[in-house]
């Protein structure tokens, strides 16, 4: 069953919360951890509740709260979020004070802020929402599998709209903790170089998007999801080719329909090749579009390549910076999402135009 | 006295994160919970308690005695001056 994005809420390392421009100007880091540039958080968030949030939290309930409004939804059928790591920020500081205190004088905010599900909560709070709530944390697809989720509720008639968010944060541990597991490019380099600076590993980043679905096009639709998959540890690249195949097969479309491909390049020479094989392979007649030099890698990064697929629909303008090549000619009315994280975690989305 | 209550308003700005509040801004004999002061919640209660815990090494033994030391800043004042002198 098909079902509609009625609003966007993206807080990212780029200008992205305002709904009114799409990347129009992009902003340059010359280091390998790419932080989010914050809102005024006063604007979404009411300051006694905005008091005792940590910076992950306001994250995520501003994005809500500003695509909630994008929506015009206040009472979404189901909120449901996917993180790799939650509210890392917390879970540091509580297990920081647990060592320094020798396990006494524990104090409830870090802990009670430190669970996966703390923004889906603390939304469903804010609305007065008592529908489905439910939070995915299988890592690199965890926003796919909160995606698929929704898609499923609608489609069993349990709810007619959603709300959906993926989000992660990186902090000053958690980019070193993966840079000793070579996650990163041992060199800083501007982000704008990320696809020609040739080596191993990637850049941090971190984000917060929120997506409102409903099983209604209404007229101000960014764009119509047809699909989404996730596999995990796909066998080698024949693998990954095969299930792309099959996965726009099995929705009426071949790599000749797709007008498309937001592709999940992050500069890993390794982890690259995949996309360069099917970029010059099976959807090389396609446009081809990257994002990961915007927003940086992270577990659910995939979030942000949705937002730019349904900014692209909408507007139907494809931002000089996002694209590999030249601007597509014609109307762009099929969209393939494809990312990996570290290659074992998959996932596809497929968009049309309204 | 004065100078121990001081030193509670900054601890609690702090350890509440009560931003845009300056010790300057509370009053000493006005209540912490419910309208008509800072409208601290059950979460800040907890949080008030480790901090007595932690800085000051007193427990609350009866949770019953909780609404009276934890009525204001000038409470909880008496309160650590008479568990010290104890």
């Amino acid at each position: 069953m098909d079902v509609y994005i009625k609003g966007l809420g993206n807080i990212s390392p780029q200008n992205t919360a305002d709904n009114s421009q799409f990347l129009e100007e992009i902003v340059e880091y010359n280091q390998n951890n790419l932080q989010v540039i914050h809102p005024i958080y006063k604007d979404h968030i009411s300051p006694i509740r905005l008091r005792r949030m940590s910076r992950m939290i306001k994250m995520g309930i501003a994005a809500a709260s500003i695509c909630l409004d994008d929506a015009g939804l206040t009472d979404p059928g189901a909120i449901i979020t996917g993180t790799g790591f939650g509210c890392t920020g917390d879970t540091e500081k509580f297990l920081l004070a647990m060592i320094a205190n020798a396990e006494q004088h524990l104090t409830p905010t870090a802990f009670m802020q430190s669970t996966h599900n703390t923004i889906s909560g603390q939304i469903a709070i804010m609305l007065n929402c008592n529908n489905y709530n439910s939070t995915y944390v299988n890592r690199g697809t965890s926003f796919e599998a909160a995606f698929q989720d929704a898609m499923m509720l609608i489609e069993e008639g349990e709810a007619n709209d959603a709300l959906i968010g993926g989000f992660d944060e990186c902090t000053d541990n958690h980019y070193i903790i993966t840079s000793r597991l070579g996650y990163w490019k041992e060199r800083d380099i501007k982000n704008t170089d990320l696809y020609t600076a040739g080596s191993k590993g990637s850049i941090s980043g971190e984000g917060a998007s929120f997506f409102a679905i409903s099983k209604d096009s209404g007229n101000n639709s960014y764009a119509k999801i047809k699909a989404v998959s996730h596999f995990y540890k796909p066998d080698g690249f024949k693998d990954v080719e095969k299930r792309i195949l099959s996965f726009l097969e099995a929705n009426g479309h071949s790599p000749g329909s797709v007008d498309l491909v937001v592709n999940g390049l992050n500069g890993d020479e390794e982890g690259d090749r995949v996309y360069h094989q099917l970029m010059s392979g099976m959807l090389k007649n396609c446009t081809h579009t990257r994002y990961k030099h915007l927003c940086g890698e992270y577990d659910v990064s995939s979030a942000f390549a949705l937002w730019l697929a349904s900014k692209i629909l909408k507007t139907q303008t494809v931002p000089k910076s996002v694209r590999v090549e030249n601007a597509p000619e014609g109307q762009i009315k099929t969209v393939l999402v494809y990312n990996h994280f570290n290659f074992s975690y998959q996932g596809l989305f497929l968009l049309e135009s309204c | 006295m004065e100078e121990l209550i001081n030193k509670l308003k900054a601890e609690i700005i702090e350890v509440l994160n009560l931003e845009d509040i300056s010790p300057e801004d509370i009053e000493a004999e006005s209540p912490l919970f419910g309208e008509g002061g800072l409208g601290l919640d059950s979460i800040d209660a907890l949080e008030l308690i480790v901090l007595l815990e932690k800085n000051y090494e007193i427990k609350i033994e009866n949770p019953q005695d909780g609404k009276q030391i934890f009525f204001s800043i000038q409470s909880m004042a008496d309160f650590i001056t008479q568990q010290k002198v104890a």
